[in-house]
């Protein structure tokens, strides 16, 4: 039975779709056509044209898929699943984006959208390589269009999976009964994006990171175009300013995926050695490496075979990260890898192919491969160069190889589960390694190409070493470094910095212009000495002020590491050289704001210094996530988030409270009772009661009872309770108190003695709201973000100059 | 000797270190009953909540501990103790992966793993969250 279903927009979805298919088709043809054209016959001419005019096409149809869905999703049409699993109609404008790239289709779309870019940058740049480079392009990009095509082949094998499936064609909505309904959309909403991703770092972290992703792509298919034209180095000039650019591009894609981790997530720092962070930050060091031997090639002519190898390998495990983070096979070991959307034997299939392709080019060409006869000398900058590179190698490697424990399982069987502690498995082999880095990144620039004096060397690196040195005794002593692995490495990254100041200013004579690398030397050097002062003095100051001893509930186990606090509300407790309030709490929205104010206290008064408003979200996807909130100075961060708190407080409230009788006492006037939260002051009776107000008869006999109920913060009110004879019953009106959670009633009138015997009933746990909190300082962190940014200004600098010479 | 024959060899051994701090750093999926046969040595453990045993967390006692009892792959219940704070949502969990050992008769996990299921029902599995009872650091 065939439904006309009303209101859905099929020309979007065709045109999308349609889209899809030419890109594909159009990415195919251009790269066989370029294939053919760089074989420099006869039809060299055609053939090139028709590439041409294939991959410009290729270029607006991925244009024209991109506009298709950001069109779907500006415009709401929730018949289409994607647009219905990342947006809704509430959704703010500016969120657009982020839904666009929140799916794996969406993120393939927008790799597929920088490839278009820098293809079209190439095609008008590349000159006599176009047609060998803009072939491997193209055969990257039909592989990518793959992953969106959405075409069944018979029942089994599934090609891609398309943004532009009908909601009622999805496997997992196909036969529910709504959508039998012909005007289902009239109530049909989106599910909405995740509203841990509406913030301002989904709107600019995954462009950067996928730039630097796509930007691997073009030092990859130079390297392959120049193994297969046997053009062995020619192929360096054009490709290191890409190089550079890509490190810069990837570089600041993974400090703001660090950044973004740090500011609302709250695993308790920007690092956390997480598979999907390794996936990218891996191939970022390869691609290092690579830039690096590039210019000892370009200078020297020599490790052109660790060129190439450096070269491809980044873009393989580029290839290699995509196939982990979304083929599901990290499963449980990551927080943030992509749901599994079936597409495993594809990705693989993406992989090996260009795994295979490199590999077959390079055995071929091995031979022809020109290597170097004579041994570097000691004394020269390209040997220690290239000792940087090794290191870069080893590091990416245990980086790559324990990241990879999931797939070391597929492939032996084998059922190892990653390190227990990961931060400090990375860190023992990582620091010791960053330590000899720094050391080699301080040294090298004052070694010459060929051979240098070994005495020059030692003279100019003398007044950097002393400034270090004096340096690393003044801040170990201050921030009490006793171990000697931290020290080494607070020494090495210092020397590193100033090493590289020193030759930027003396040797270049603070020219900006040639001084790219010392430049981006700092920044990193920066970057690991912030790392380095932050995460290993980082400074739990949430704890040790807390609760009863674990030991008296009977587990005598190692529950030693206590970070978390219980703070009640009102309550004031100290932390370092605060003192800390649990103010209250604020809903808005999906999220719930907790109020903690951190005060300072001079000659008995408390000042507020500032309020930290961490929080927690109710998110309908993940369940209640808690974000931090962090307070920046200069020199630390106090960075703070609830780990536990009531979140469903309007449900608490609506509960019948029952209230407890406590206690029963005569009163004569001017007694005071004392409860729980409150001293209650009988201050006189009153005969002439408001009988109308108080609902009485007119027989009724009725005295009234002034009271006054001062709370615990000295605050009084006064309130009354009436003792009322109605014929042969007696009874008392009650004063209640709300706030207090104190009810008061009189039960009778002793008039011989003058007094009145009162009752308490208060709430019996008299509610008190509190949160569990943590909260750390982070020391110095901020070199850490400056140093990102001297490092970005470094590479633009260096990749400028190359510009220029090339 | 030449010195790009001593630097190869000097990279794999270096290498060959690597894999073998991996494989020493990393841990077994494991059961209970493994746990229970070797005291003091820490293994992840996959399980299930179990939902009807007594989930205590009193943070006005303590607010670094939470217990619960968890069924693993095997069926085995046991009681567990987290020095943390009790994770958000923790009763809706449908799986736990929890890294920890066997001490003083019970499992003390230092790290949760859990997964929760999507509050909408498409069939979609919900994402991992982690809890870890201690702040990472050098």
């Amino acid at each position: 039975m065939d439904i006309n279903y009303i209101g859905e927009h099929l020309w979007a979805g065709q045109l999308g779709q349609i889209s899809i298919i030419i890109a594909f088709v159009s990415a195919f043809v251009a790269a066989i056509g370029y294939a053919f054209a760089s074989r420099n016959d006869a039809a060299f001419s055609d053939w090139k044209l028709l590439s041409r005019s294939a991959f410009s096409i290729h270029i607006l149809s991925v244009f024209s898929i991109i506009g298709t869905l950001l069109y779907m999703l500006y415009n709401g049409m929730f018949e289409y699943h994607y647009v219905w699993q990342h947006s809704n109609s509430e959704m703010p404008m500016r969120y657009i984006m982020s839904s666009f790239w929140e799916g794996q289709e969406g993120s393939f779309l927008l790799w597929l959208f920088w490839h278009a870019v820098l293809g079209a940058i190439l095609l008008k740049t590349s000159k006599t390589w176009e047609a060998p480079v803009m072939s491997v392009f193209a055969m990257v990009q039909m592989f990518l269009v793959s992953m969106v095509l959405g075409i069944n082949l018979g029942d089994v094998i599934r090609i891609g999976s398309t943004p532009f499936l009908l909601l009622r064609e999805h496997p997992d909505f196909m036969n529910l009964p709504f959508l039998q309904n012909a005007a289902y959309l009239d109530r049909l909403d989106g599910r909405g994006l995740n509203p841990l991703l509406q913030n301002y770092w989904m709107t600019i972290h995954p462009p950067t990171l996928f730039l630097g992703f796509a930007s691997t792509l073009v030092p990859f298919a130079f390297a392959i175009a120049g193994l297969w034209k046997k053009k062995y180095t020619e192929w360096m000039k054009p490709a290191l300013p890409w190089t550079y650019f890509g490190v810069m591009i990837l570089g600041t894609g993974i400090l703001m995926g660090g950044a973004w981790a740090y500011e609302a997530l709250s695993f308790g720092g920007f690092w956390a050695w997480d598979p999907v962070e390794n996936s990218s930050l891996v191939p970022w060091i390869t691609l290092v490496g690579a830039a690096h031997v590039m210019v000892i090639q370009k200078n020297r002519g020599q490790s052109l075979i660790m060129t190439f190898v450096l070269t491809t390998v980044t873009f393989i495990l580029i290839l290699y990260s995509t196939f982990l983070t979304r083929s599901g096979i990290l499963g449980e070991t990551s927080v943030h890898a992509f749901t599994d959307l079936g597409m495993s034997g594809q990705l693989l299939i993406y992989l090996l192919s260009f795994t295979f392709l490199t590999i077959f080019l390079l055995i071929i060409n091995w031979k022809d491969i020109p290597k170097s006869k004579d041994e570097d000398s000691l004394y020269s900058r390209e040997f220690w160069m290239f000792i940087g590179a090794l290191v870069l190698v080893i590091s990416s490697f245990q980086i790559m190889f324990t990241t990879s424990i999931p797939v070391w399982n597929k492939l032996l069987g084998t059922n190892l589960a990653p390190p227990l502690d990961p931060i400090a498995h990375f860190n023992s082999f990582q620091i010791p390694l960053a330590i000899i880095l720094s050391l080699l990144i301080a040294v090298t620039q004052y070694f010459k190409y060929k051979k240098s004096d070994p005495q020059q060397i030692t003279k100019a690196l003398t007044i950097p070493f002393i400034i270090s040195l004096i340096g690393t005794a003044a801040i170990g002593y201050a921030m009490h470094y006793r171990n000697v692995m931290y020290l080494a490495m607070l020494f090495t990254t210092l020397f590193l910095i100033c090493a590289n100041a020193y030759y930027w200013l003396k040797m270049l004579k603070g020219k900006l212009k040639i001084a790219g690398a010392s430049v981006a030397h700092i920044g990193f050097g920066m970057i690991l000495l912030g790392a380095f002062l932050s995460t290993s003095k980082t400074q739990v100051i949430s704890m040790n002020t807390s609760g009863t001893d674990v030991e008296s509930l009977g587990s005598k186990g190692d529950f030693s590491n206590r970070e978390n606090i219980l703070m009640m509300k009102g309550d004031t407790l100290r932390m370092a050289d605060y003192f800390v309030t649990y103010a209250g709490k604020k809903k808005e929205g999906v999220n719930v704001f907790y109020q903690v104010d951190y005060l300072t206290k001079t000659d008995n008064t408390y000042n507020l210094e500032f309020s930290l408003y961490p929080r927690v979200q109710t998110n309908p996807r993940m369940g209640n996530i808690a974000e931090p909130d962090t307070k920046h100075f200069l020199h630390k961060d106090i960075y703070s988030f609830v780990t536990y708190a009531e979140v469903e407080t309007e449900e608490a409230k609506n509960k019948p409270e029952e209230y407890k009788k406590t206690l029963t006492e005569s009163l004569a006037k001017g007694d005071t009772l004392i409860t729980s939260q409150a001293f209650v002051i009988l201050t006189g009776f009153n005969l002439e009661v408001d009988r109308a107000k108080s609902q009485l008869l007119e027989d009724d006999i009725a005295v009234e009872l002034l009271l006054t109920v001062i709370d615990i913060n000295g605050k009084a009110q006064n309130t009354s309770t009436i003792f009322v004879i109605r014929g042969n019953k007696s009874f008392g009106i009650p004063a209640n108190l709300e706030d207090l959670g104190l009810r008061l009633v009189v039960q009778k009138i002793i008039p011989e003695d003058g007094k009145a015997e009162i009752s308490v009933y208060e709430k019996p746990d008299n509610y008190r709201e509190f949160i569990v909190m943590q909260a750390m300082i982070f020391p110095w962190i901020n070199i850490l973000w400056a140093g990102c940014l001297v490092m970005i200004i470094g590479t633009i600098l260096a990749m400028r100059r190359r510009l220029k010479t090339a | 000797m030449k010195k790009t024959h001593i630097l190869a060899i000097i990279v794999i051994a270096l290498a060959i270190g690597a894999i073998m701090t991996t494989v020493s750093d990393s841990s077994t999926y494991s059961n209970f009953k493994e746990a229970i046969e070797n005291p003091g040595t820490e293994y992840h453990v996959v399980g299930q909540l179990d939902k009807e045993s007594e989930l205590m967390y009193d943070p006005e006692v303590d607010a670094n501990l939470f217990a619960f009892n968890m069924i693993d792959n095997n069926g085995d219940n046991h009681r567990v103790h987290f020095a943390g704070s009790k994770p958000q949502d923790f009763e809706r969990s449908e799986q736990i992966v929890l890294v920890g050992k066997y001490e003083n008769d019970m499992f003390q996990a230092s790290t949760i793993l859990m997964k929760c299921p999507s509050k909408y029902n498409e069939g979609q599995e919900g994402e991992m969250q982690e809890f870890t009872a201690k702040t990472a650091s050098f």
